[in-house]
């Protein structure tokens, strides 16, 4: 997994690229949670991950839910159509911030 | 149900049980996919279920702390338009009443990997492991 950050006004934008597994979890959080921590709004931008498991929708919800802590906010973007796929198999197109 | 023929085949791979194989995993499931002419949409569904079954291994039947050289083996049979996957590791003896996913309305992190196995498979069977195994794993699926 590699990733890129960009920061535009309020808005920290985090384009992750290739297969969120077990295996690469705990860098996702290190690169996630202190944006959040940050205050910023987060963009997760989902465009180049072409697979996912449980352990990347957990770092999802981990996300989302951290950032309502914060009283801010996770949007995921361009999510990819196989990533969306386990998003709604685990039911969490309507809780987690889908754009 | 497929509609396709799905020609005889069955092939297996051993893996040392560690995280960073999970990748090698999903390659091998892919590879063996390929030869059995699986629509690219099951073949993801097939290859997640696959790959969270072998995460269940490493997580829990060896608590992320499996020695270097331990090994799990993945074997992937079609036969008669049936799909059989097999897992054999020789991890913590799965008590398989203990094998059960979080309550799928309960949001939060964890849990889902057996769910995600329950949904995409047929059936899934704890067998006992024959020697040198301690689990034996199958997940069948028709096509």
């Amino acid at each position: 997994m590699s990733y890129k950050v960009t920061e535009e006004g309020n808005v920290s934008t985090i384009h992750l690229d290739g297969e969120i597994d077990m295996d690469v979890t705990e860098k996702a959080k290190e690169v996630i949670f202190p944006v959040i921590d940050s205050g910023k709004e987060v963009h997760l931008n989902l465009s180049q991950v072409q697979y996912m498991d449980s352990s990347g929708i957990s770092v999802l919800i981990e996300s989302h839910q951290r950032a309502l802590e914060k009283s801010t906010k996770v949007i995921i973007k361009d999510v990819s159509k196989s990533v969306l796929k386990v998003i709604m198999m685990a039911k969490l197109e309507q809780i987690l911030n889908l754009e | 149900m497929s509609e396709i023929a799905h020609q005889d085949h069955t092939e297996k791979k051993a893996f040392l049980v560690n995280t960073s194989s999970l990748k090698e995993v999903r390659i091998f499931c892919r590879e063996v996919f390929e030869k059995l002419h699986i629509q690219e949409d099951l073949k993801d569904e097939l290859v997640l279920a696959i790959a969270e079954a072998a995460q269940n291994i490493v997580k829990h039947a060896f608590k992320n702390s499996a020695s270097p050289t331990e090994l799990m083996v993945v074997q992937i049979s079609c036969e008669n338009n049936k799909l059989q996957i097999a897992f054999y590791d020789r991890g913590t003896p799965v008590d398989p009443k203990k094998v059960k996913h979080r309550e799928i309305d309960n949001i939060k992190p964890g849990g889902l990997g057996t769910f995600f196995i329950q949904e995409i498979m047929d059936a899934v069977e704890f067998k006992d492991g024959k020697k040198p195994w301690i689990n034996h794993l199958v997940l069948t699926k028709q096509l």
